[in-house]
């Protein structure tokens, strides 16, 4: 009972910190997206402003990480 | 009588002035061949103004309307988010540093877990570089020789495209107050729009006073050819 009594905040602090992540890198995931629809419609309305696909990659890039890191959260915390 | 000289058919039609508001300096010959059809005058990733640009369309442009300014923010003005960036990239890397100094603040966990902690921390890093970038990126003001658009893109958030045409507009003028701006030579240019219109401001944009002068030289043509 002492034990648990001295375990147990530390397990609960674990517990959300890692169920916190989880959820803050979600929607991390879902802002990303965003932000690659933005860059798209962006170029819609104008293009041969620059490097678009410079633009776009990099996006898609962050976009990747961010997904491959929620994955990797999930598996290992 | 025999002929001296007989003329070869051409292929190619002469070459017609659709536009009374192009100057005949910027009229030119159609292009023969595949290398001339390349961008002279492209505008860069980085580029903050560009005269005449070449390969930049929008999406409700007329066929032969000729987009004669393009604008941006002068690039100097992403220096501060730059700063912050490379300031917070720079942090995670002093802080063996400062622990070696203090007691460490952090929770026991687990060595996963202070990894993910880190690599998320670039990645939002990383993004807000990203999103300034783009908030600089896509802000842009368009003069055609028709119209003067004003795209407004903000923090993923707002999005604003306004158009008015150049007969619309009344007044130009430009403000460069500070010594900064006077440095790097970018200010407000204002565009003074008739009735009930919205004003135009393009903000901090690179040689303001020039681009007062081609939206005066463009209104003062426009004026002459249609009264």
């Amino acid at each position: 009972m002492n034990f648990l009594a001295k375990i147990l905040p530390f397990l609960q602090f674990s517990f959300l910190t890692k169920v916190g992540f989880l959820a803050i890198d979600f929607f991390f995931v879902l802002f990303l997206i965003v932000a690659l629809r933005q860059v798209y419609a962006m170029n819609e309305i104008i293009s041969g402003s620059g490097n678009p696909f410079a633009i776009k990659l990099t996006a898609f890039i962050l976009l990747l990480v961010a997904v491959s890191l929620f994955l990797t959260a999930l598996v290992i915390l | 009588m025999p002929d001296i000289f007989i003329a070869e058919p051409t292929t190619e039609t002469a070459p017609t002035k659709t536009d009374p508001l192009i100057d005949d300096a910027d009229f030119q010959t159609p292009v023969s061949n595949a290398q001339d059809l390349s961008p002279q005058n492209p505008v860069h990733l980085f580029s903050a103004f560009r005269k005449d640009p070449d390969g930049v369309d929008f999406s409700d442009k007329e066929p032969e309307e000729k987009i004669i300014l393009f604008i941006r923010r002068s690039f100097i003005t992403n220096v501060r988010w730059i700063f912050f960036g490379v300031l917070l990239l720079i942090i995670p890397l002093s802080l063996p540093l400062i622990l070696h100094f203090f007691p460490n603040p952090l929770p026991p966990l687990s060595g996963q877990f202070y990894f993910l902690l880190t690599a998320f921390y670039y990645l939002v890093i990383a993004t807000y570089l990203f999103i300034d970038f783009i908030s600089w990126y896509f802000n842009i003001s368009l003069v055609t020789d028709k119209r003067v658009i004003d795209i407004n893109f903000s923090n993923l958030v707002y999005k604003d495209v306004a158009a008015t045409k150049i007969n619309l507009v009344q007044d130009v003028s430009f403000a460069q107050i500070g010594a900064i701006r006077t440095f790097f030579d970018y200010g407000d240019v204002l565009v003074q729009t008739a009735g009930t219109l919205d004003n135009f401001t393009f903000e901090s944009s690179p040689q303001p006073e020039n681009i007062v002068h081609i939206v005066e030289d463009l209104i003062g043509k426009h004026n002459e050819l249609f009264g």
